[in-house]
């Protein structure tokens, strides 16, 4: 039963981790980079967030309308002043420059709340739970698991069928080809980023509504995204959100063998897909 | 430089002959200087004060770390954040030989340099699969997965982590002997040795990579085979330093020998220093660990600004100040090119 368990905790987990994995899985099929302040950002929204609900006396569900706004103005600034000047074939640039970003805003959140580990105050909901057979279920990882669900879905439907969607998909194919055709990278690449911290935004209140955050979590975070869009498969959104799955269910039997275990299991799981599936469970090849 | 361009022309035509010069008078000086360095490193001892040691001997573990990650990332094109991975492996093999296995400390540290390269060996086969950024994260899981094993392996203590106490069986000026050498030969190694690399056609073959890996295997490169024994390469230079840095540390936990901190400083070190120079990371060594002295006091707001230091790096001088240094004036201290010279009779 503890197994039974483990499994459904480890689906609720695995739909936090899809909202970690998804823009990080958008901004690498278009423009080849990893945000290594991808983490730092969720922690960022949900440190704002917090101290908005406590100033201002907000309810999480208004936070989370302020946090996804201003996580899509986030992306636009850090693409138009960083980002559209490190894309490119080498990856260092990209990968360099947002690392020395990272370190200044960890440090700067450091100084500006603390090390101190805080959480969002959610109300009755956090705490809701229903029986699902011999099992209890929490309220509030249905409505993540639900809402990573729908922004995968929606994501998806944006990619295949909209304009935008197929000037992205043009972009990531090739990106001089698709400037040819009247597609302006740079416009592309804004709205991508712009959807990815977007996307931040909700996994920044479900992350300070489930659990706590403090300044330094931002890697794990950013490990955990980067994860699961390699177990799932490079460059495919459902990919990311069943890796996402694996991830999290690995992590919860693991808790359950050890709980020193846990997060070593996700890795292990992780190199073991590597090792065996290189091309992610989705992924053609 | 050469007397070549001093000599008188001759009207009898000829074919000219052509010499290859590698040597410049800037290098001369600074393999002069080196030596000089190297003796003073090795005979700390005799001159130097217990905390002078364990500065020099710290500064001389930051310059080859951020060296072997200059060699990665300048030359082999490989950009990892996990190389507190090879630290922490070499650091804990060092304890384990010494304190468990009761070996002489001062060659358990050479001998512990066989785990990084195990280690390198075997990850490689597995990130080598991953793309480019990619590949950086990867690197960074396998140390966050050697960090949290290490916690939970009871044979090292777990989480507690370990203290080397059989340094006390050693006098102070025994180990300061020991410690000061063994940080000389890990310059030697780690500088010196590059340089030789560098220089060599394997230098050669590691520029074609960086600058295109696909012309380099077209021009008859393994360019597969010599990432892989950079990677394994850089890993036992990285290793050294560890298991250096942590002797003179006298303890090690999973925490400070996996610490990211080994990344952020060879990436800061090589990126204000020079990318792809062996000057910029003397430069960007001497850079940091003097700012470290004076503004650690400062704590967060010191990161930041080196954080932000790094992203301007990267953004607008991507050859450091040894870049900057270079428009001005071109003496370089440890020439990797050749210089074709026609010989007029």
């Amino acid at each position: 039963m503890q197994w039974l368990d483990g499994l459904i905790q480890g689906i609720l987990l695995g739909g936090l981790y899809a909202q970690y994995a998804l823009g990080m899985a958008l901004m690498f099929g278009v423009m080849r980079l990893v945000n290594i302040t991808h983490g730092d950002l969720v922690i960022l929204l949900a440190l704002i967030g917090i101290s908005l609900a406590s100033t201002f006396s907000m309810g999480p569900w208004s936070v989370l309308v302020v946090l996804v706004v201003l996580g899509a103005v986030i992306g636009v600034i850090l693409q138009r002043l960083i980002l559209n000047r490190v894309v490119g074939a080498d990856p260092l640039p990209s990968l360099i420059a947002t690392f020395g970003l990272s370190i200044a805003l960890q440090n700067a959140m450091l100084q500006i709340w603390s090390a101190d580990t805080r959480s969002l105050e959610g109300g009755a909901i956090v705490h809701a739970s229903f029986q699902l057979g011999p099992l209890f279920v929490g309220v509030l990882p249905v409505i993540v698991l639900l809402t990573a669900t729908v922004l995968t879905g929606g994501l998806d439907v944006v990619l295949r069928s909209t304009r935008f969607g197929r000037a992205l998909r043009a972009a990531s194919a090739d990106v001089e080809a698709a400037a040819l055709t009247g597609v302006n990278p740079k416009t592309v690449y804004t709205g991508a980023t712009a959807i990815a911290v977007a996307i931040l935004g909700f996994a920044a209140v479900f992350q300070s509504l489930r659990s706590t955050v403090a300044p330094a979590d931002g890697a794990f975070q950013l490990i955990y995204a980067f994860e699961a869009v390699i177990i799932g498969g490079m460059g495919s959104i459902w990919g990311a959100f069943l890796g996402a799955m694996a991830l999290g269910i690995s992590q919860s039997i693991g808790f359950r063998i050890d709980p020193g275990f846990g997060i070593l299991a996700g890795h292990l799981v992780f190199l073991a897909i590597l090792a065996l599936r290189p091309q992610g469970l989705l992924g053609k090849g | 430089m050469t007397q070549a361009f001093a000599a008188s022309s001759d009207e009898t035509m000829q074919q000219p002959t052509v010499r290859v010069v590698r040597q410049t008078r800037s290098s001369l000086i600074a393999f002069a200087v080196s030596i000089a360095l190297l003796v003073a490193v090795a005979s700390m001892p005799l001159w130097a004060s217990q905390g002078l040691i364990r500065d020099v001997v710290e500064l001389c573990c930051y310059v080859t770390v951020a060296q072997m990650w200059n060699l990665l990332a300048g030359y082999g094109g490989l950009v990892s954040v996990g190389q507190q991975a090879f630290v922490g492996v070499a650091a804990y093999a060092m304890f384990v030989m010494a304190q468990l296995w009761g070996l002489n400390p001062f060659l358990a540290v050479p001998l512990s340099v066989i785990v990084p390269a195990v280690v390198a060996a075997i990850t490689y086969g597995l990130l080598h699969r991953l793309d480019g950024p990619y590949f950086a994260i990867g690197t960074w899981v396998v140390a966050e997965v050697l960090r949290l094993a290490t916690s939970v392996f009871g044979y090292v203590n777990a989480g507690a982590g370990m203290s080397l106490r059989v340094m006390s069986s050693y006098s102070p000026m025994e180990r300061a002997v020991g410690i000061s050498l063994l940080s000389a030969l890990m310059l030697l190694v780690a500088v010196g040795g590059s340089y030789l690399l560098l220089r060599s056609r394997y230098g050669l073959a590691l520029v074609a990579i960086r600058d295109n890996p696909v012309a380099a295997a077209s021009q008859g490169v393994n360019v597969g085979l010599l990432k892989f024994l950079i990677w394994v390469a850089a890993a036992v230079g990285t290793g050294l330093a560890g298991a250096i840095y942590f002797m003179a540390q006298l303890r090690i936990t999973p925490p400070a020998a996996y610490s990211p901190t080994w990344a952020n400083v060879s990436i800061f070190i090589v990126m204000v220093g020079g990318l792809g120079s062996l000057e910029g990371v003397l430069i960007g060594a001497l850079v940091y660990f003097v700012a470290d002295r004076w503004f650690a006091q400062y704590g967060a707001t010191y990161l930041v600004v080196l954080g932000l230091l790094t992203l301007v790096m990267a953004l607008f001088a991507r050859g450091g100040l040894w870049g900057l240094i270079q428009k001005v004036t071109n003496a370089s201290w440890f020439p990797t090119r050749r210089i074709l010279l026609e010989d007029k009779p």
